[in-house]
């Protein structure tokens, strides 16, 4: 009896513990506030009037490949890069020295051109 | 009743004939110009009665006259009897005009002056207006016809005043001859002297406009572009300059009316876009050119649409309104251009640093006279007119990406001239608007490098062109890789001072065209640590040529 009342006492004692995780593979980035999206994706600039650079987030639905575009006043496309990306936050840069100062947009797309998120920026 | 009648016109045909002691005044001189010298001649008439005889003689002779003295200026009052026992005064008021008696005409002189007397006609301040009251008595009577005064005046500039003509210059207010017993006598004349066809003088606010795909199609803005004016057939002195407004429009002052001037408009040559101003797709017109020069009518054309385009292709050589024509040697010399071949010649190429303007008035900007395109840069400001359009362009843009695309009739070569049929069929003005056509372009990190890859999937093109700008202070250009098939001539021109790259294709026979697929892939090594490409290249042309030289403008979405 004082033996079944040990291994049942053990047997509480045990169920009491933390299980141990398995390690995952989560695309864990540590997001300023300035980037943050509360949306499950879309895209942030960090600021929008730039110059040089500016850092992006690219928050995304799924691991794949995306593009992120940059259109002109009149919504030509001047530049694209096509990339592949983890799911949730990618920070990003965005180049803009060799930009003309002006506004852009800047968009967020699947490989299939549908749009995730977009913003808009000032170069000066 | 014919009785009647005869003897109503005999009392009308009397009247007509016989009447009034006139006070007449007319122009002695023609004038035609602002600053021209009036002279007017004041002139005693002796009326007569019914029946013929004449009218009682004067002794006195006064009037008032009044002129616009915004219009002209006094310069001399000038009489004319040479009696020396006449008694004569002029008197001057500046900023009056009359009123007349509305109940008497106005040439009813000697019933305007009672009218005055009595004040039903008044002079009421009017600084527009100068009276001079003139007056001559003598004891001798002054012959018929004789004139009493002459004055001068200097016809002044109609500019700034309230006044659009000159055609009410001088009244004569009223007139007050008087018999030896002081008997008014009646006196009549002419309401007004007034001039037209003045010219000259200061044009106030001239118009000027400019024309240019550079502003139509937003590749920069009017105030990119300046002119400079100078008399005309002269292009040493300028009398005027400076910069249109972002929409292309000058206000210019300190012109004259109705004087010729030579207005030359220019583009600001530090432009970037100048780059971008001669491509494969003028290549490809001056090639096809070349390949049928001296074919078509007056040995111009055959291929162009417009006769302006012989001067603009013409980028080495002989002119041709000196013989020269569009030959290879040109077409050559912008190949070589595209590929950053230096060239021996100091071809007629527009870009950055180096614009060869042509500009004229644009209603008949590259018309054809004697078989040569034709600008003017002739305008003459006038009374009606104070607006002028010109049209720009640079030499070497055949195409006119960055120019004035004629809209004359008359510049147009005519179709049956042409091989250029299926342009020609559009209108004047329309002939190079660009097709479209998709194109992927991208940037991405590949094992440590940037790979910049141009994906086609565009049939039928025989040449293409990209400029290429590249962040150089992030990137080092490795390798530009080529596959566009085995026959197409490709170039390369990598301006690394600028972090531009330049390539392209092009088949000189119009026949073999560019290989779908990945035809150019640029290769570059970071220099820094990076972890995505955005914005590290753009691209700023993306052309491409058919084999009748439409450009395509590749479109990406």
């Amino acid at each position: 009896m004082k033996k079944l009342l040990v291994i049942l006492i053990l047997g509480f004692i045990s169920a009491c513990t933390h299980d141990i995780l398995e390690p995952i593979d989560l695309n864990v980035v540590d997001v300023p506030e300035s980037l943050k999206i509360d949306d499950i994706s879309g895209l942030k600039t960090e600021s929008t009037i730039v110059s040089n650079e500016v850092r992006i987030n690219a928050k995304l639905p799924y691991t794949g490949t995306y593009r992120i575009k940059i259109r002109d006043i009149e919504n030509e496309m001047i530049s694209q890069e096509k990339l592949n990306a983890e799911e949730g936050d990618n920070l990003l840069k965005v180049y803009v020295s060799t930009l003309p100062k002006s506004s852009y947009t800047i968009e967020l797309a699947e490989d299939n051109h549908t749009i995730i998120g977009r913003g808009v920026i000032v170069v000066q | 009743m014919k009785k009647i009648l005869i003897l109503l016109v005999s009392v009308f045909g009397t009247l007509s004939v016989f009447g009034q002691s006139r006070m007449d005044y007319t122009r002695v001189n023609t004038v035609t110009q602002v600053g021209d010298t009036l002279v007017v001649k004041y002139q005693y008439f002796r009326g007569t009665d019914a029946n013929g005889a004449d009218m009682p003689e004067a002794k006195v002779y006064q009037f008032d006259i009044q002129h616009n003295n915004k219009l002209l200026d006094v310069i001399s009052n000038d009489w004319q009897p040479t009696s020396t026992s006449a008694q004569k005064a002029v008197n001057t008021w500046n900023g009056y005009k009359f009123t007349i008696d509305s109940e008497k005409e106005q040439t009813d002189f000697d019933g305007q002056y009672l009218s005055w007397l009595s004040g039903d006609a008044t002079y009421g301040t009017d600084t527009d207006w100068s009276v001079q009251r003139v007056t001559y008595q003598d004891v001798t009577s002054l012959e018929n016809g004789a004139e009493i005064m002459k004055v001068s005046y200097k016809i002044k500039d109609k500019a700034n005043t309230n006044y659009t003509d000159y055609t009410n210059l001088i009244n004569v207010n009223w007139a007050n001859y008087q018999e030896a017993d002081g008997t008014l006598i009646d006196v009549t004349g002419q309401s007004n002297l007034g001039l037209t066809g003045i010219q000259g003088g200061d044009a106030g606010n001239v118009s000027l406009s400019i024309s240019s795909n550079v502003i139509t199609n937003n590749i920069g803005d009017g105030t990119d572009f300046s002119y400079t004016i100078f008399a005309k057939g002269d292009n040493q002195t300028p009398l005027a300059s400076g910069n249109f407004d972002a929409a292309g429009d000058a206000t210019v002052q300190g012109l004259e009316n109705d004087v010729e001037y030579d207005a030359y408009i220019s583009i600001d040559s530090s432009k970037e876009y100048l780059d971008n101003a001669v491509t494969v797709s003028d290549l490809a017109l001056v090639f096809a050119e070349a390949i049928g020069a001296g074919n078509g009518p007056n040995g111009i054309s055959t291929t162009f649409d417009y006769y302006l385009q012989s001067l603009l292709a013409n980028v080495v050589g002989e002119t041709i309104p000196n013989g020269g024509d569009i030959n290879f040697q040109d077409s050559y010399e912008i190949l070589a251009y595209l590929q950053g071949v230096e060239s021996t010649n100091t071809p007629f190429i527009s870009k950055t640093g180096q614009a060869f303007n042509m500009s004229g008035i644009k209603s008949t900007f590259g018309d054809e006279v004697d078989g040569i395109a034709r600008v003017s840069p002739t305008f003459k400001p006038t009374d009606n007119n104070k607006s002028f359009q010109f049209g720009h362009a640079l030499a070497g843009d055949v195409n006119f990406s960055h120019g004035f695309e004629p809209t004359s009739t008359n510049a147009s070569i005519p179709t049956q001239a042409t091989n250029a049929t299926a342009r020609t069929m559009r209108i004047e003005g329309a002939k190079y608007q660009p097709e479209t056509a998709n194109l992927d372009l991208i940037s991405e990190i590949v094992d440590g490098q940037v790979i910049f890859s141009i994906n086609s999937e565009v049939l039928g093109m025989v040449g293409s062109q990209f400029n290429i700008v590249y962040d150089k202070t992030k990137l080092v250009l490795d390798d530009v890789i080529f596959d566009t098939g085995n026959e197409m001539t490709n170039f390369a021109n990598h301006i690394q001072a600028d972090g531009k790259i330049n390539i392209g294709s092009f088949d000189q026979n119009f026949k073999v065209t560019i290989k779908n697929g990945t035809p150019y892939k640029i290769i570059f090594t970071p220099t820094e640590q990076i972890n995505n490409t955005a914005g590290l290249i753009t691209f700023k042309v993306k052309e491409g040529v058919k084999t009748d030289g439409t450009q395509i403008n590749f479109i990406m979405n």
